[in-house]
């Protein structure tokens, strides 16, 4: 499966440790910006971008600067957003993001998107990690992610086995 | 630095000179941290309320995406992606 990435997702699922195994389920590709937002300073979650993009497990994109330019016009999001926005709608397929703009952008544009709390469960739902390690690292999103108690409870739920999910 | 004319209501002024003493600073430079963190509150305002992008919320501050999440995780601001969007995101991975 292959997914877009904006750097939100991204950088929250490198905070949580989480990216690593999110690129080994699923094909990453970034635009050049969400690189460039990514790795502006010499922080942890940067490093580790870093090194899964030299280790071609994110692949990066060059995003069409016309229709990046309209999108940032129509919709009032930033380069990065607007380059990965236009990628997605350009090769069909979900954006990973936790920006409401560019949520509601996407919804507008028909292009399905996903957030960091999703990558969460479904590793775990595919048993890349166990029950009790899910909820750690929820913990941990919900440091960062900083979602809303409902999402979390319903997250926590579905990680215990609670609700199935449907993915 | 450049040099500007205010009127401030006397609140205003009581307020810059209590936190001048208080923090053993001149008052052009307490102005000034107000200012900033008037800037501050402002923009993750505009953040929580979904009228600014993440990007554009680490722009506006001089951060980079990583610190504007470690400044908002910090303030316990709520992110603004609601329970309706969090339950479409499921869709994205049916195949």
């Amino acid at each position: 499966m292959e997914m877009v990435f904006d750097s939100s997702t991204m950088i929250l699922l490198a905070k949580s440790e989480l990216l690593g195994i999110a690129s080994e389920n699923i094909h990453i590709i970034i635009p050049e910006m969400v690189k460039a937002e990514c790795a502006v300073k010499n922080t942890f979650d940067a490093k580790l971008i870093l090194a899964l993009i030299g280790n071609k497990k994110i692949e990066v994109v060059t995003a069409n600067q016309k229709a990046v330019g309209a999108l940032r016009r129509d919709f009032k999001i930033h380069a990065g957003e607007a380059e990965s926005l236009a990628v997605a709608l350009k090769k069909q397929i979900p954006l990973a993001v936790d920006d409401l703009p560019t949520i509601k952008a996407c919804k507008i544009l028909n292009v399905k998107f996903t957030t960091a709390i999703h990558f969460l469960i479904t590793i775990t739902e595919k048993g890349r990690i166990d029950s009790e390690m899910a909820l750690v690292k929820l913990e941990k999103l919900s440091f960062y992610g900083r979602y809303n108690k409902r999402i979390i409870d319903d997250a926590a739920k579905r990680l215990k086995g609670g609700k199935e999910c449907r993915l | 630095m450049s040099v500007i004319s205010l009127r401030l209501k006397d609140r205003e002024i009581e307020r810059i000179n209590e936190l001048s003493k208080m923090s053993h600073k001149d008052k052009s430079a307490v102005a000034r941290e107000l200012i900033d963190y008037g800037w501050e509150f402002l923009m993750i305002k505009q953040y929580r309320e979904g009228k600014l992008s993440l990007s554009a919320l680490a722009e506006k501050l001089e951060l980079s995406v990583s610190e504007a999440i470690d400044l908002l995780s910090e303030f316990g601001v709520e992110s603004p992606i609601d329970y309706d969007d969090y339950l479409k995101g499921f869709e994205a991975f049916k195949k």
